[in-house]
């Protein structure tokens, strides 16, 4: 009996403290303490992926920097949408953030109504990756330079095949983009996925990709990199030149990953994590981990973020509008 | 294929397989499946869909080890039930019941479930060697298939399916369809048009494998089941002296050679695989024998044959798994979605990109087989102990694991929502005598074959002759056009019916 009164007495006492103390604690600054719990990074594709591959060493390394777990939640499906809309509709609490390749955001809105606003629903908060690829052609077909495909193809107008990841995805971005600068004409084959246009590279039924899932087979000397699709060459192919350096300035659009947070969400949160975002991505140990994914590195402020992204959806806009890509 | 690249595959293999993890694994799988091969009403297949959103959390290899060895080890439980109280434990241990429970009541249970493991090790051996030798030079053929082969090839693996379904070929063929049509769900990869989704948007990416198969196979069979009275009480026959006589021993190599040569074979069929394989084991027995009368009432070839059949059978179908990422059965549709789970897209490409997991999964096989036999003979008292079970318990442990496991792939409830509905669906199509089976093989190649066929016509820039310019493709529709002549023709549609009939 005793014991419960002693009980109850403390419960009120609790009570009492915490309307008093803790609430308008937290009303003041709740970017101080940040992050005092565990923080959910959402990415919106399956698990294995590149945005996985990607994802999972930067949720280690968040976790490592602020002492609190990162967690990822996978949350595919609808080419990205049904994760990226989920992030879009959390609470602005500074705990849900998203990590996504640039196509939900510069790409999917442009070719489809999404439920979600690329620009209004997000606060951009760092940069967290770009893809270094380029073309790849099958040696069986003959051109052994960009200049010789070009050529080739000028010759044999609609007699390459490209094998994309899919329709409305950012390689095939990349090869609309090809034809328009290069003014020429090659067959754009979507794949579901870029491991499954690869197993029709190989035997040579289409002859063109751009993933980074061939590069391993070029240093197997079984297929042709003809260029770098990037502003700066790829460290392990040190001779294969830009875009920019072939004479197609401007046609160097990387594919780039983000950490958004939901609109709303305090900005000295998000300056928070973008300074241990640039942190990290200056680390030897993070360089050299994403660099075995053909991924670099690119240090930019969340307004640096979000003025990339604006231009990237022009120029993706553009490239749609000429190459008149639709879907329903 | 040299001795020498053959001996490194397979030392490859055996670095991979015989890890204390993955060995763990293999044992793993070959318990869960002598459990559920003992306990009848939880299938290989049911029990594989149930348990693919767990083997996320392994490693590729440990996953694939373990999903393997479910499925022979269910062949194995299987016959220990079929035996000893004559219920088929597993659908491919039907035609045991005939001859194994006759010897079990005439107190020589002890014999025929020494010869049913020792025949099904025995073919186990030998499938695990014909998958070592055929796997190499098939899948090189297989990468220069162009999308134009593997469309008539799947069309000829439908029309296998439809073949070699037990039940009716109307209803095979409806449930192909229906697999097909429930496989169009989603966005075409071609246009980008999303096709059947309501404006719904977890439909975009069309029905997941998992959720269907795990509704349709794995709540069906828990729904049909406890409408079922529990009847299992029966397994009281007592079992004494594991060791065969020499007389059965004498009269048991020859079927279980038969059995070994033809359930390999039929496992290779699109379609095939074990059930079909022990079933046409017994016909081939009871044709041969000089004494077919007395098949059925204990006649120890009646168990020889049919379990190293249906063991064999079990093997080889991961010929064409392997080597094409062609599903030849609904299991075998279970292993693509566990790939497909590590994100490995089943193919001939397998075997070069993934040597460590092709081979170790292979050697797995071996290493699975040999632990089935020790823990199958001298444990049997325990396994049938298990049928004591009260399948109301079992029932909801499964479907726990069952809900949790959907909800983990994608953490959507949604999706939990789906092997619901699915799971009224299978149990509506099970009352009408359906097999999910053949929905199952329509909803995997289905979309595949739309895939290949348009991919074909892109890339021949339109021109339809280029599936009868190959020279594989025309083989393939070819093969399947005068397959389907076959069961038109009354005769042959006979003698088919009267095949599967003799089993039951």
């Amino acid at each position: 009996m005793r014991c419960r009164e002693a009980f109850l007495r403390f419960a009120w006492v609790a009570l009492a403290a915490s309307l008093f103390v803790g609430i308008p604690a937290r009303a003041q600054n709740p970017a101080q303490n940040w992050p005092d719990r565990p923080v959910k990074l959402i990415l919106p594709y399956a698990p294995g992926g590149a945005t996985d591959l990607i994802g999972r060493p930067w949720a280690e390394k968040l976790s490592q920097a602020f002492g609190q777990q990162f967690v990822i939640e996978n949350r595919g499906g609808a080419a990205g949408a049904i994760g990226t809309e989920t992030a879009a509709k959390t609470a602005p609490d500074g705990y849900t953030f998203l990590l996504t390749p640039n196509a939900t955001l510069s790409i999917l809105p442009l070719l489809r109504t999404t439920p979600y606003d690329p620009v209004k629903s997000f606060l951009p908060v760092g940069r967290v990756g770009d893809i270094v690829g380029g073309f790849v052609i099958h040696p069986a077909v003959g051109p052994k330079t960009f200049k010789e495909m070009v050529e080739y193809a000028k010759k044999n107008p609609g007699k390459l095949s490209f094998g994309s990841a899919g329709l409305g995805t950012a390689t095939q971005l990349r090869l609309e983009m090809l034809k328009w600068r290069a003014g020429i004409d090659i067959l754009h084959v979507p794949y579901r996925g870029s491991a499954d246009a690869l197993n029709d590279l190989l035997p040579n039924t289409v002859q063109m990709m751009n993933e980074i899932n061939v590069l391993p087979h070029v240093k197997a000397g079984k297929l042709i990199l003809l260029n770098i699709n990037y502003s700066q060459r790829h460290p392990d192919f040190p001779d294969v030149p830009t875009l920019t350096e072939l004479g197609y300035p401007n046609s160097d659009v990387p594919i780039w990953f983000g950490i958004l947070a939901p609109a709303g969400t305090p900005k000295e949160i998000v300056d928070k994590l973008n300074a241990k975002i640039v942190e990290i991505a200056k680390s030897d140990d993070m360089k050299a981990r994403m660099q075995a994914l053909s991924v670099v590195l690119p240090l930019q402020t969340p307004e640096e973020v979000a003025k990339h992204l604006e231009e990237d959806t022009k120029r993706n806009a553009d490239v749609i509008r000429i190459a008149n890509i639709k879907l329903d | 294929m040299e001795i020498g690249t053959l001996l490194a595959n397979l030392a490859l293999g055996v670095s991979v397989a015989v890890t204390l993890q993955n060995l763990g694994w293999c044992l793993a799988g070959a318990v869960i499946g002598t459990a559920i091969g003992v306990l009848p009403g939880v299938g290989p297949v049911a029990t594989m869909a149930l348990l693919l959103p767990v083997t996320y959390l392994l490693p590729a290899e440990g996953a694939l080890i373990m999903l393997a060895g479910i499925y022979y080890g269910a062949q194995y439980g299987g016959s220990t039930t079929a035996i000893l109280v004559n219920l088929p434990g597993e659908s491919s241990s039907v035609v045991t019941t005939l001859d194994g429970h006759q010897m079990a009541r005439q107190g020589r249970a002890g014999s025929a479930l020494a010869i049913a493991a020792l025949g099904s090790f025995f073919a186990g051996c030998i499938a695990t060697l014909a998958i070592v030798v055929a796997a190499p030079p098939l899948s090189r053929l297989a990468q220069q298939f162009r999308p134009e082969d593997y469309f008539s090839l799947m069309v000829l693996g439908l029309v296998f399916a439809i073949v070699l379904a037990s039940g009716s070929v109307l209803k095979a063929f409806g449930m192909v369809f229906l697999g097909m049509l429930l496989g169009l769900v989603g966005t075409d990869v071609n246009t980008g048009n999303t096709r059947f989704t309501f404006g719904i948007s977890d439909l975009f990416d069309g029905i997941g494998f998992v959720p269907l198969a795990m509704g349709v196979f794995g709540i069906a069979e828990i729904i049909a089941n406890l409408t079922n009275r529990e009847r299992r009480d029966l397994a009281t026959s007592r079992v004494s002296g594991l060791l065969p006589t020499r007389e059965d021993i004498r009269r048991s190599v020859a079927p279980v050679l038969r059995g070994t040569f033809l359930g390999g074979l039929l496992g290779i069929l699109p379609g095939g695989g074990a059930i079909l394989a022990s079933f046409s084991a017994y016909t081939l027995e009871k044709r041969l024998s000089p004494t077919p009368e007395k098949f059925g009432t204990g006649m120890i070839e009646g168990v020889a044959a049919p379990e190293s059949a249906n063991n064999a059978a079990a093997q080889t179908s991961f010929i064409p798994m392997l080597t094409l990422g062609i599903p030849s059965n609904a299991v075998m549709a279970m292993m693509i979605g566990g790939m497909m789970i590590h994100g490995i897209i089943p193919g001939p490409q397998v075997m070069e990109q993934r040597p460590g997991l092709f081979w170790g999964m292979i050697v797995s096989m071996w290493i699975g087989n040999l632990m089935l036999v020790v823990l199958n003979l001298p444990l049997i008292g325990l396994w049938v102990r298990l049928l004591l079970v009260p399948y109301r318990l079992l029932a909801i442990a499964i479907l726990f694991f069952c809900c949790i496991g959907v909800y983990s792939l994608n953490n959507s409830a949604n999706e939990v929502l789906i092997i619901a509905a699915f799971g009224l669906f299978g149990y509506l199509l099970m009352k009408l005598g359906c097999e999910p089976a053949p929905l199952l093989l329509g909803f995997l190649l289905g979309p595949m074959m739309e895939v290949y066929l348009r991919r074909a016509m892109l890339l021949s820039r339109g021109d339809p002759l280029v599936f009868v310019q190959r020279p594989l493709s025309l083989a393939f529709l070819l093969l399947a056009a005068v397959l389907l002549l076959f069961v038109v023709v009354p005769t042959v549609r006979k003698a088919r019916e009267r095949a599967f009939r003799d089993g039951n």
